[in-house]
């Protein structure tokens, strides 16, 4: 990607985020593929995430902590740590970034409105969840994420996803991610409360907050700080991690490409 | 700063939609489009296009009997799927497919059954099993008027432009799959579900009645007309691309750009496209070759299920923020490539159980009146 469409993204990416705090005015009827109505939830508060890359070590202690505490099937993640190594071309240094993703909790969320049975929602809170018990199964949600934040359940048979550990909130407990991050980056909270710490955290870097793909006009509310252009939409990148297996054809585990 | 970047740990994300998806949309495409080629000689009567719309016919109601239970089998729950009906949802897509769906499955049945009822009445007045059955399936010797044919058979084309809306929006709309996000797309089901409907009535024709040439002809001359309009769709896509007169579209360049096998599944698809148009052509114009018809009807049916499979199936290994793409290697089971094998197999018992049980190849009711 070029030099100029880069710093667009990142301007828009910018803008999103701070557009993002304007509460979108109550939808009241949903024409095809439109918000429906929000549900559940306290209407006072909009949770939302705020995540400071400064203090992102790429440990996936919250990757490891949300399987365990959501019991997620080995290989789906409801959130994960992106590593990238970034190599300058002329010096040869590199640095490495990381990037923790998970469900966006979008204000505009695509997967929510295609949903054929209003088995996914949104809370009143802002938090977009799924009932399991009503989902069929049809993936629908899982294409329209932008995010790749849902997938299917192989021991549910149904759409899965971050829901900020919303059964944790409702009993004041942090999210598992949060609770388990060594260096405190994740920051989650009501921005309603102009005294929360995501409301003061936000106010504070108001111009250098980032969401991912900001094109996608899904308005996201997991906000960066310390985020870097080039990573707001599907990175310019090579994958180094292949699967690896046996003779039998059996996955063993991983290994760098090129070694 | 120039930088090269490397995703140190790239997470697999599995494909959420099926083979069963394109055995649907394969299916109810050929339903709706040999649905229109049944119009001219069964609707409006018209002689020389009967033969045609007897194969068309019965191309229609298997293809439309078969494909709703692929869609079931895509569903993760599929004993969930009361669950569209208890909660209408009528801001999605799908849901306001579940609800026209078996409206046209049930127009699509009554209007063959209004145009096969008199020759089953006649095959009712036999002996035997066969002619028994026929006359439970005719309800009673009475004649039903011409009317209800043209209302069963308008009420289902009305149903099947909204299966053509559906089916295309459906996953047009889908803003993070950026080749799936163009308007050109339902369009291209229509005109692809076009081709290979006609290559299955040329198939069907070559196979089950005696490779009639009027069937022949007037199906090539379908195939030849759609992969124009065919061209012309691709050709105003690609330029949106190179253009950026479509962001989505030029997004969708971008997320294949350096990829060898996109590519080479360009070239051939444009290579397939050329060679079937031509043959329809060549077989329309020298007299010999129209018998070998069905040589164009194979690849005309090639074309339809794998312009399918590749937006359906391998647009999902298009990784939408990991590096690299997702590599797919179809199952051997259900999910797989038993899946596929079966919704044909199906297909094919729904395709003879009629062929025994009907005799479809006897006038239909837009003669007998």
């Amino acid at each position: 990607m070029d030099k100029i469409r880069r710093a667009l993204l990142g301007q828009i990416a910018k803008l999103t985020a701070g557009a993002a705090l304007v509460p979108l005015s109550s939808i009241t009827s949903a024409d095809i593929n439109d918000q429906p109505p929000r549900r559940e939830g306290d209407p006072e508060r909009r949770y939302a995430m705020l995540i400071d890359l400064r203090a992102c070590i790429g440990c996936q202690a919250c990757t490891a902590s949300c399987h365990i505490e959501n019991e997620a099937p080995l290989g789906n993640f409801r959130t994960i740590v992106s590593q990238y190594e970034v190599e300058h071309e002329e010096t040869g240094n590199t640095a490495t970034f990381m990037l923790p993703r998970l469900c966006n909790h979008c204000e505009n969320p695509p997967c929510v409105p295609v949903c054929p049975v209003q088995a996914t929602f949104q809370r009143e809170d802002g938090i977009v969840v799924v009932d399991n018990e009503a989902c069929v199964g049809c993936a629908y949600c899982v294409q329209a994420c932008p995010y790749d934040a849902r997938f299917i359940n192989e021991y549910t048979q149904t759409a899965d996803k971050c829901t900020f550990c919303a059964h944790r909130l409702d009993v004041g407990l942090l999210p598992a991610c949060v609770e388990s991050c060594v260096g405190g980056a994740r920051i989650i909270g009501d921005i309603r409360d102009p005294d929360s710490q995501i409301s003061r955290m936000m106010k504070e870097h108001y111009g250098e907050l980032m969401v991912l793909k900001p094109e996608m006009g899904t308005a996201p509310h997991v906000f960066y700080l310390g985020m870097d252009e080039r990573f707001v939409s599907r990175p310019d990148a090579k994958p180094a991690i292949w699967d690896v297996r046996d003779q039998q054809g059996e996955e063993i585990g991983y290994e760098f490409s090129g070694h | 700063m120039n930088s090269a970047v490397i995703e140190v740990l790239a997470p697999r994300y599995g494909i959420a939609w099926y083979p069963w998806a394109v055995q649907y949309f394969f299916l109810i495409a050929i339903s709706y489009s040999s649905l229109l080629l049944t119009v001219p000689g069964l609707l409006f009567g018209k002689k020389n296009y009967e033969s045609l719309a007897k194969v068309a016919l019965l191309v229609t109601v298997s293809c439309t009997l078969v494909g709703p239970v692929a869609l079931l089998a895509d569903l993760h729950q599929p004993l969930r799927f009361w669950h569209f009906y208890a909660n209408l949802t009528p801001w999605s897509w799908m849901s306001i497919g579940s609800l026209l769906l078996p409206v046209y499955l049930i127009l699509v049945v009554v209007y063959a059954w209004l145009a096969w009822r008199p020759a089953m009445q006649v095959q009712a007045q036999g002996e035997g099993w066969i002619a028994k059955l026929s006359g439970w399936v005719s309800l009673g010797q009475w004649c039903a008027p011409r009317w209800m044919l043209v209302v069963a058979g308008l009420g289902a084309l009305v149903l099947s432009v909204g299966i053509m809306v559906y089916t295309g929006a459906e996953v047009a709309i889908v803003k993070a799959r950026p080749l799936w996000n163009t308007y050109w797309l339902p369009v291209m089901f229509v005109l692809t579900g076009l081709v290979a409907a006609a290559g299955l009535v040329i198939l069907i024709n070559r196979l089950m009645t005696g490779n009639d040439q009027e069937v022949n002809e007037q199906s090539l001359k379908v195939i030849f007309v759609t992969m124009v309009l065919s061209a012309l769709v691709a050709a105003l896509w690609v330029s949106e691309g190179i253009t950026g007169f479509s962001p989505s579209v030029e997004q969708a360049f971008a997320s294949l750009q350096r990829n060898p096998e996109w590519r080479a599944v360009a070239i051939y698809g444009l290579l397939v496209g050329v060679a079937l148009t031509l043959s329809a052509i060549a077989m329309l114009r020298r007299p010999g070759w129209i018998g070998r018809s069905w040589l164009a009807g194979l690849l005309a049916v090639h074309i339809g299920w794998t312009f399918r499979w590749m937006v359906l199936m391998e647009v999902q290994t298009v990784a939408k923020n990991t590096a690299g793409y997702y590599h797919y290697a179809i199952e051997a089971g259900s999910s797989g490539l038993m899946g596929i094998i079966g919704t044909f197999g199906l297909w094919l018992a729904a395709l003879l159980i009629i062929d025994i049980l009907v005799p479809w190849k006897k006038s239909l009711q837009a003669s007998t009146h």
